[in-house]
């Protein structure tokens, strides 16, 4: 089959490569019908985040139809048309048990590898480096899925691939960062970032009943996407010298009763602090840039929730001392799909959530190395390449 | 990479080569020794640390042919009779009964599964077994264990028969562990690696880095086997590497 494989760091190509087969009874092979970029994509491309090989599959995000079935495998069938959270679940573990999907203790086949580099291993991540279980990803015309009773989530009649598609992702990552604010009546909610997930967590603080979402971001075309689609405020940080100056006067001088980071290690800013994240970067001192966690941080009002998407490796210079004195709750994880998408498929199917607007360009697989191009350097706009191998 | 076969494969008898080839000359008899307790040892440290073929199952297995090394080089005068025992010990929590969990150990015939990842076992009867290692060069390192101890619902030890190269023992227990949390499962195995100062060196570099893959790697093994019936792999996972086609 055709897929798209790192080859080293910035180099991907679309290359022939053994078709999967099942090899654990619980796996199913998905024929993939859509697949899509990410921005986490973009850390281990650009090899910030290590334990990639040359040869990996990449993609993590992806719907399809089951094509082959392993003997355990009873819920999912031949041509059943399902999406997938990018997390690997067994559904049987205490921390499946627990809702706590991306922490399960059974399927990161590198789980020894892994667990000196944050004391216990997660699970595993389609396409995402080694240390995240090293299976092969979604860009590719078929894939293997391990634990397909816990994994495949069937899609409802009428709703189109681009309406779910994001549903495997972007969405649960969203809304789980949402869920964690713990939102009340009259909340108001600021998100750092306007990609997938940050559109998604943008969104999702709405349907929980945040009053008002503030969004932050330096595109013009993704802070109209905001505004449009969701009914977001907005602040584009380039054009402006206090983020936290428009956050204080936007809520009456008390901040954002929650702040969501979408934005992750690779964070854009201004000023010199943002030059020294980026220069110690570079010289691989540090693996984070914090501008955006930092800021939310600062912004979010006094006893309030922090919640962080963003993808981090270690940072230094984080300000533990303002998340002490002011009384902050910080939530984070991995998304925890499995828990959420029953969720998010009812919300799809009653018209209130429509994530296709997010799929902005099309690619064929063979265009893979462009699309990433593109979308690493949003390009023409573009929020979210979508692949229809 | 062949399932019943977990320590063959291409990719390491390369790196194999090399390490032999990085040692010291000559065909004296101290110099075959060495040679021989380097490929065994340095064998299955490396392989164990290839098949992960990672970052850090990399650098584990540049690490391991590394010290070997170092320690076989230097031969410092000390003292021949220190051979002590390089022990390990890893513990997991696991959410079936310390009832459940010795059953499987025992009966289930799911040893050679679990400890695959590291050697062939083959279960002649409840308590026999015969434990085949494979090390690069197309040589093999085996035993046989008999089953010493065993106490239903805590504890199975075991330990090889005289004769070995590499004599070993190993032990596993089962403690309830706290609210619905299942079954604390601590696994113990200690190498007696040949004498004299090469036997302590390579039970230092035993000490050193086998934990992690070794047991580690086990425990994780039974746990994923006992908990969903199957263990994770990456086995004939699609890439556009030649090493997994
Ligand atoms: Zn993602
Ligand atoms: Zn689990």
């Amino acid at each position: 089959m055709r897929a798209l494989c790192w080859e080293g760091v910035n180099d991907l190509r679309v290359q022939t490569v053994p078709d999967p087969e099942i090899v654990n009874p619980h796996d199913v092979i998905l024929r993939i019908t859509m697949s899509t970029t990410c921005g986490s994509d973009l850390h281990f491309i650009d090899g910030y985040v290590p334990s990639m090989l040359p040869g990996d599959v990449i993609g993590h995000e992806f719907m399809g139809v089951v094509e082959d079935a392993g003997s355990e495998v009873k819920k999912v069938k031949k041509g059943d048309r399902v999406v997938v959270p990018s997390f690997v679940a067994c559904g049987d573990c205490w921390y499946c048990q627990h809702d706590l999907y991306s922490l399960c203790d059974n399927t990161n086949p590198n789980a020894e590898v892994q667990a000196p580099l944050l004391g216990y291993p997660t699970g595993a991540c389609f396409g995402y480096t080694h240390a995240f279980g090293g299976y092969a990803g979604s860009h590719a015309q078929y894939m293997r899925v391990p634990h397909a009773d816990v994994g495949c989530f069937q899609v409802p009649e009428g709703l189109r691939d681009e309406q779910v598609l994001f549903l495997s992702d972007a969405a649960p990552t969203g809304y789980m960062g949402a869920d964690f604010c713990d939102i009340q009546p009259g909340d108001i909610v600021a998100v750092w970032g306007c990609g997938g997930v940050g559109l998604m967590a943008q969104q999702s603080a709405l349907l929980l009943g945040a009053e008002r979402v503030i969004a932050i971001d330096r595109f013009p075309e993704r802070l109209k996407m905001a505004r449009d689609h969701i009914g977001s405020e907005t602040i584009n940080y380039a054009e402006t010298p206090d983020v936290l100056a428009i956050l204080h006067e936007m809520t009456g001088g008390r901040g954002p009763d929650a702040c969501i980071d979408a934005v992750g290690m690779e964070a854009h800013g201004t000023g010199p602090g943002y030059l020294y994240d980026k220069a110690m970067q570079t010289l691989r001192l540090v693996t984070d840039r914090g501008q955006a966690l930092r800021q939310a941080i600062m912004a979010v009002r006094k006893g309030g929730t922090l919640s962080v998407l963003g993808v981090y490796g270690v940072m230094d210079k984080f300000p533990i001392g303002v998340i002490m004195n002011k009384g902050l709750t910080v939530r984070s994880a991995q998304q925890h799909g499995q828990h959420y998408l029953p969720r998010l498929l009812e919300h799809a199917v009653k018209g209130e959530l429509d994530p296709s607007y997010l799929a902005t360009h099309r690619f064929s697989l063979e265009d893979g190395p462009r699309a990433y191009q593109m979308f690493k350097n949003k390009e023409d706009g573009l929020v979210r390449a979508v692949f229809t191998p | 990479m062949d399932v019943g076969s977990p320590l063959g494969g291409p990719a390491t008898s390369g790196i194999a080569d090399a390490l032999k080839g990085a040692l010291p000359g000559g065909t004296g008899k101290a110099s075959q020794e060495q040679r021989r307790v380097t490929l065994i040892l340095g064998g299955v440290l490396l392989t164990l640390g290839l098949r992960r073929v990672s970052f850090g199952g990399a650098a584990l297995a540049l690490a391991g042919g590394a010290l070997l090394y170092r320690e076989l080089s230097r031969q410092s005068g000390q003292a021949g009779a220190e051979t002590h025992m390089a022990e390990v010990t890893r513990s997991i929590t696991i959410g079936k009964s310390a009832a459940e969990l010795y059953r499987f150990w025992r009966e289930g015939g799911h040893l050679p599964r679990v400890m695959g990842h590291f050697a062939e076992i083959t279960e002649t009867d409840m308590d026999q077994a015969h434990w085949t290692v494979r090390v690069p060069g197309g040589r093999s390192l085996s035993w046989d264990t008999r089953v010493v101890e065993s106490r239903p619902g805590e504890l199975v030890s075991w330990q090889s028969l005289p004769g070995t190269e590499l004599p070993n023992r190993g032990e596993v227990h089962f403690r309830p562990a706290p609210g619905d949390r299942g079954t604390e499962v601590t696994l113990r195995l200690h190498f007696q690696p040949p004498g004299g100062t090469l036997g302590a060196a390579a039970a230092r570099a035993l000490n050193g880095l086998v934990p992690s893959l070794l047991v580690g790697d086990a425990l994780r093994r039974f746990k994923s086997l006992v908990e969903t019936g199957e263990i994770p792999t990456l086995d004939r996972n699609p890439s556009a590497r030649a090493s997994t086609a």
